[in-house]
């Protein structure tokens, strides 16, 4: 059985790129040592060109465990432009904060390995090793800033809680290789259409891998660990945290769900749409009392989490479900992507204004139009995107979801496209009342002159530009998410 | 039926456990002279007396050392049965005795480079 190398080309040279990357760091020195940015980037560059190169393919390798097709080349290219972005963002945070840079490449790199083959893995063993690759360099990220505390607080607990939930997730994916014979994803979900597990503990055992996977893309009641970890890690971290490491989340959910237990959609459903209503609501009303803008994304990326929660709570099982299927999967992976965009912009916003002076309360935004017009529109921009005002990414990404809810109308699709939209309500008067802050607050005296570098304007000036150029032409993306179905592989 | 007669064996198991364990401390109750002093509640640490608390700091330099020969034990356990099998490739079996030799010296490099890197930082010296 040989392997297909072109089919695992993407991994293997983020494998290379992070490799080198260590080594570079060995041999480089005091300031040479910011080399590795680029060379990380490069490889990052090589990595989507393999993957592009990839698209249109039918591949599946190592058996029936990896499999590349649309869907997996649309999710792998949102993982690594967002890797792109967060390269760019974090090249002078880290170079000038004399942080590990090195060691930062290499365990972001590491943890994007993860991510990329999250959307291939057909296997409850490799989506395992895929999380965990995820996550085990991210404990580390977290508590890059040794000195302190707060940092060493964000890695204490995003570590126990990781580690939780994937205990909770082992042994429920135990349990449902128990009773169904197979660790493959499209096997369970024959042996459980074809009655072979047909025994109550096998719902437990789905709820299990659920919560598991809620931890993950930090869904209320298992979120409670987002806001300390985003608000205590260095910035760039926070934003790989809260927009890649939940995507590889939403990715394996995905697989778990539409594949492996979709003859069972009837249980998990309801529960999923019940979570995603409470996500929603609950970290839109918390956010609203934040006066820290990175504990705001905090809880508005929770928020986010419940509106990419809420097309899972439509699934449906059994061959004419495939619509509401696919229109569902469709629809997440299309909020991903816009997600990705904007929050991945508003983090680097907020990189720009607080690397030198440390300050992050909303109020020391005030006059950040006078202090720097550009990154004050860039921050109006994505937050009204995360929003979703038009003509704007978050426009068309809250109607996607809205769009999947139309494709089969229930009465628990309209109740979950109702909170939508009360929480998009909600939602806007805190991202609202940070852009009054930025336009017609007046800047207090005495702040220092900011000095972005040309990497993180860039990199928010191309965001910025993507997340309105998408807004009025939102085809660039759904071109490519409507033909992907990972239910065809099943 | 089966299902629950293994479940029965089980049980009697469990109960007889549990008698042995009553009958062994109770003769031993029954049998054993009782003479308590203070000596005896001492901690008992190969006969020479006690010092200092149970609460003792480890140097931090053994946790690296259990770390690294963690890492190079598991290369022992995937070398092994590599080991076994490598000498009876050739080009008829599925996999090239190359294809072989290049992945291992690959999984060996990328160790190799984590020992370089531990060396660089100065993690192996003791001083």
């Amino acid at each position: 059985m040989p392997i297909d190398f072109i089919a695992i080309m993407p991994e293997i040279v983020l494998t290379v790129t992070a490799l080198l990357v260590l080594a570079a760091d060995l041999a480089l020195r005091g300031d040479a040592k910011q080399l590795v940015n680029p060379l990380a980037t490069f490889g990052t560059l090589i990595a989507i060109g393999f993957t592009v190169f990839l698209w249109g393919d039918e591949r599946t390798t190592f058996g029936t465990m990896f499999v590349v097709d649309a869907y997996a080349v649309v999710f792998k290219l949102v993982f690594l432009v967002a890797l792109l972005a967060i390269l760019g963002i974090s090249w002078r945070f880290f170079a000038e904060g004399r942080y590990f840079q090195g060691e930062y490449y290499f365990l972001l790199l590491t943890s994007f390995i993860g991510m990329v083959l999250m959307p291939s893995a057909r296997d409850l063993l490799l989506l395992f090793v895929a999380l965990e690759t995820v996550s085990i360099p991210a404990f580390v990220m977290a508590g890059l800033r040794k000195r302190d505390l707060y940092s060493s607080e964000a890695a204490l607990k995003f570590f126990i809680i990781g580690v939780l939930s994937v205990a909770l997730m082992l042994f429920g994916m135990s349990m449902v290789y128990g009773f169904t014979g197979t660790t493959d994803l499209v096997g369970i979900a024959e042996a459980i259409r074809a009655g072979d597990a047909d025994v109550p503990l096998l719902l437990g055992s789905v709820m299990l891998v659920i919560v598991g996977f809620g931890f993950k893309v930090s869904a209320v009641p298992f979120h409670f660990w987002a806001p300390d970890t985003y608000a205590g890690s260095p910035m760039p971290v926070a934003a790989m945290l809260a927009v890649a490491s939940k995507a590889a989340g939403f990715a394996g959910l995905i697989a778990i769900a539409f594949v492996a237990f979709e003859p069972l959609a009837e249980v998990w459903a309801p529960v999923l749409g019940v979570i995603a209503i409470l996500t929603m609501t609950l970290g839109n009303l918390i956010a609203l009392q934040q006066r820290d803008l990175i504990r705001l994304l905090a809880y508005s990326s929770v928020a986010q989490a419940g509106y990419m929660l809420v097309p899972f709570g439509l699934a449906r099982s059994g061959s004419d479900a495939i619509a509401v299927n696919d229109a569902a999967v469709q629809a997440v992976l299309f909020y991903l992507a816009a997600y990705a965009v904007m929050n991945i912009g508003a983090f680097g916003v907020a990189i720009a204004v607080n690397r030198r002076t440390g300050l992050r309360s909303i109020a020391d935004y005030a006059g950040l139009s006078a202090r720097s017009p550009l990154l004050a529109l860039a921050l109006t921009v994505f937050l009204l995107s995360l929003g979703g005002a038009p003509p704007t990414v978050g426009l068309w990404a809250k109607f996607a979801i809205l769009e999947a809810i139309t494709v089969d109308v229930t009465a628990f699709g309209v109740v979950l496209g109702s909170f939508v939209v009360i929480n998009s309500v909600i939602a806007f008067f805190y991202y609202l009342k940070v852009v009054k802050t930025l336009w017609m607050d007046e800047a207090r005296e005495g702040l220092p002159t900011l000095q972005p570098g040309f990497n993180l304007s860039a990199v928010v000036v191309v965001l910025m530009v993507g997340t309105v150029v998408l807004g009025v032409l939102p085809g660039l993306i759904t071109d490519f998410t409507s033909i992907t179905s990972v239910l065809a592989t099943g | 039926m089966s299902f629950f007669e293994q479940y029965g064996t089980f049980a009697i198991l469990v109960v007889l456990g549990c008698l042995l364990y009553a009958l062994i401390m109770v003769v031993s109750r029954v049998m054993r002279p009782s003479v308590p002093s203070p000596q005896k509640l001492t901690t008992y640490e190969c006969g020479v007396p006690a010092e200092g608390t149970g609460w003792t700091q480890v140097n931090i330099r053994y946790y690296v050392f259990a770390f690294l020969f963690v890492i190079f034990d598991v290369e022992a356990i995937f070398l092994f049965p590599w080991a076994v099998i490598v000498g009876g490739l050739d080009a008829t079996t599925p996999v090239s005795p190359m294809f072989a030799v290049v992945a291992m010296f690959l999984f060996i490099g990328t160790l190799l480079e984590g020992l370089a890197y531990a060396w660089k930082k100065g993690v192996l010296r003791w001083d």
